[in-house]
């Protein structure tokens, strides 16, 4: 990409999306505004972004996001009760005959499912701290919709496209993965 | 004989019912009562003696009929055909159905060939006649089953989450394996179906020349044209639908496989990460995300806590020494003795010159084996050199030497006649 001039008086949303990028904010369709500006302006936006020492990603399913390959320690704590929670998700929605992928975009998460999910795993859940349904939605809900992978709705919750990031490393999971004790 | 036009009256008084019944009943049979339901259901108003007679006025004109040797009813074939077309409420075919069409056609097509041998045009008619017809059902039944297919996959499509995803896709696994997969296999172009075609459009081909030879029955012959283009047309129309049935389910198929396997794959993890734990299981592959206002905070207590800890643990890694071999030999430069090169520099320039001398050049001429840097030694030696009479260019020169260029205003050497007052 060659970019010689960036008009900054273009980027008009430059200040909001660049706050919500460096807090870990997945920016997708439900943002109007600032993906708009985004889908408009992305050469500048990510020249800008590159030499600013970012690498903003373009996800065709639709979002975009700054990639980054560590995690300060309590945003991976916040990262693995994610992932437990989707997986835990899929496999809910599986053994209630639901359509895993469709019920998982499409279904309000409300307080009794998240309830029902804690019940079911409490094994689980005790090794992120996470004891009840109203645990789970401030643990775990709420930080999605701070990170921008859900939303808040009248009933619950509604998950969004940047979830596929974790259905992606759902496929990578085997027993290659795992880290012994002494690795940790 | 029953007028049509009564039938109609009827059929369109009771359609609601009958379409209620055909999408209750499908092709199975139903008792009287059934049936009656099913008009009360429509009818709330009605009295039973009036459901009564209604009954049997559909039983009379014999839309509604029963079945030999039972009590139990089901609706007229030919109305239910009907219906079927009315209301699109198409069933998937088997492919076995066409197929068998299929191999009829080609035994007509032998018989055809077999008429056309002995001259009996009466037979070549009939065969054609029939060929035709067959023809005609092979299209109907691809169309058919196109829309059968529209049905199936409107129905997966629909209707969300709530129905089970077992059933939402039963039908289109099905209607893969049954139809579409058989089917394109045959429509291959190294499949039966395609082998077929060309045999009998060879056969039929002869018989029109035949016909153009001989010049008897030239009435058929437009009728043997008809029947070979419209062959070549049902080819053309089936592997068309074919293809439009295949890009209808083929995303729905994909779909349903992914689905399988991000289910089971959840399934395996969930059971991976019973076993060996959370954060073991997931810390490998977990997404990550920029958190800078994390990076730069202290953190909360129990990550201070946490990085005192480490520290505790912390070592110096060992300084390693580099073993003896490790170490290159020194190499001594390959610079001559200045003194010589000063001796040099002075007989060289003992001679009388008019225009002073650039030293580099001087150099690079005597010791054309020296390297840049060891040539750049000797030059800034011989400049500072105070018993050497040289002096700076004001002009900037690029030179060349060993191989390097440099851009310098360089020394030269002064003119003879006042080095040799000097001496």
């Amino acid at each position: 990409m060659t970019m010689t001039q960036i008009n900054l008086d273009a980027l008009s949303h430059l200040q909001a999306i660049n706050k919500k990028l460096v807090a870990g904010y997945h920016i997708c369709e439900q943002d109007t505004l600032m993906w708009q500006e985004l889908d408009q302006q992305i050469e500048a936006y990510s020249a800008l972004f590159t030499a600013l020492g970012h690498d903003l990603k373009h996800d065709s399913r639709g979002f975009y996001y700054f990639a980054s390959d560590e995690s300060t320690p309590n945003m991976g704590k916040i990262s693995r009760a994610i992932a437990l929670t989707i997986y835990i998700l899929i496999e809910h929605f599986a053994n209630t005959g639901k359509d895993p992928m469709r019920a998982l975009f499409d279904e309000p998460n409300d307080l009794e499912l998240m309830q029902t999910l804690v019940q079911l795993n409490k094994h689980l859940f005790d090794q992120l701290e996470i004891f009840s349904g109203s645990d789970l939605r401030k643990d775990v809900y709420l930080r999605m919709v701070r990170l921008g992978l859900a939303r808040e709705v009248e009933n619950g919750f509604m998950l969004q496209a940047p979830i596929h990031r974790y259905i992606d490393a759902l496929m990578e999971v085997n027993e290659e993965t795992f880290l012994g004790e002494d690795e940790q | 004989m029953i007028p049509a036009k009564k039938r109609l009256n009827t059929l369109n008084e009771h359609w609601e019912v009958l379409a209620l019944l055909f999408k209750r009943f499908k092709m199975v049979d139903f008792s009287i009562k059934d049936l009656q339901n099913a008009i009360k259901q429509k009818q709330p108003t009605w009295n039973n003696e009036r459901i009564y007679k209604e009954t049997n006025r559909l039983l009379n004109q014999e839309i509604i009929i029963p079945l030999a040797k039972s009590s139990q009813l089901e609706i007229n074939r030919d109305i239910a055909d009907f219906a079927t077309f009315l209301l699109q409420e198409e069933h998937l075919g088997l492919a076995q159905e066409i197929s068998v069409l299929v191999d009829d056609l080609a035994r007509l097509g032998n018989r055809l060939s077999n008429a056309g041998e002995i001259e009996d045009f009466d037979d070549l008619r009939r065969f054609s006649r029939i060929m035709d017809d067959r023809v005609r059902k092979i299209i109907k039944l691809f169309l058919h089953n196109e829309n059968a297919i529209l049905n199936i996959v409107e129905q997966a499509k629909s209707n969300n989450a709530i129905q089970s995803l077992q059933k939402r896709y039963k039908a289109v696994i099905e209607a893969f394996d049954e139809y579409i997969e058989p089917m394109l296999e045959m429509v291959d172009i190294r499949g039966d179906f395609h082998a077929c075609f060309t045999l009998i459009e060879q056969q039929i081909s002869t018989q029109i020349e035949h016909i153009e030879r001989s010049g008897k029955a030239y009435s058929d012959k437009r009728m043997l044209e008809q029947l070979r283009t419209r062959i070549l047309e049902m080819h053309l129309i089936g592997r068309e639908s074919l293809r439009k049935s295949a890009d209808m389910l083929m995303p729905l198929r994909e779909e349903l496989r992914r689905n399988n396997l991000i289910t089971r794959q959840a399934a395996k993890v969930l059971s991976l990460i019973r076993k060996n734990g959370v954060d073991n299981m997931l810390s490998a592959v977990q997404p990550h995300f920029v958190s800078d206002a994390q990076k730069y905070s202290l953190g909360q207590q129990r990550h201070i806590v946490a990085y005192m800890a480490s520290l505790a643990e912390f070592e110096h890694h060992e300084y390693q020494l580099p073993e003896q071999d490790d170490v290159p030999a020194f190499v001594t430069p390959n610079i001559p003795d200045y003194q010589d090169v000063k001796a040099q520099f002075a007989k060289r320039f003992k001679k009388q010159r008019k225009k002073p001398q650039p030293l580099l050049q001087f150099l690079d001429e005597s010791y054309p084996e020296l390297e840049a840097d060891e040539m750049l030694f000797l030059y800034q030696k011989l400049v500072s050199d105070n018993t050497l009479h040289i002096s700076q260019s004001d002009k900037k020169a690029r030179i060349n030497i060993a191989g390097q260029h440099f851009s310098l205003y360089p020394f030269n050497s002064e003119p003879q006649a006042d080095k040799a007052e000097h001496e």
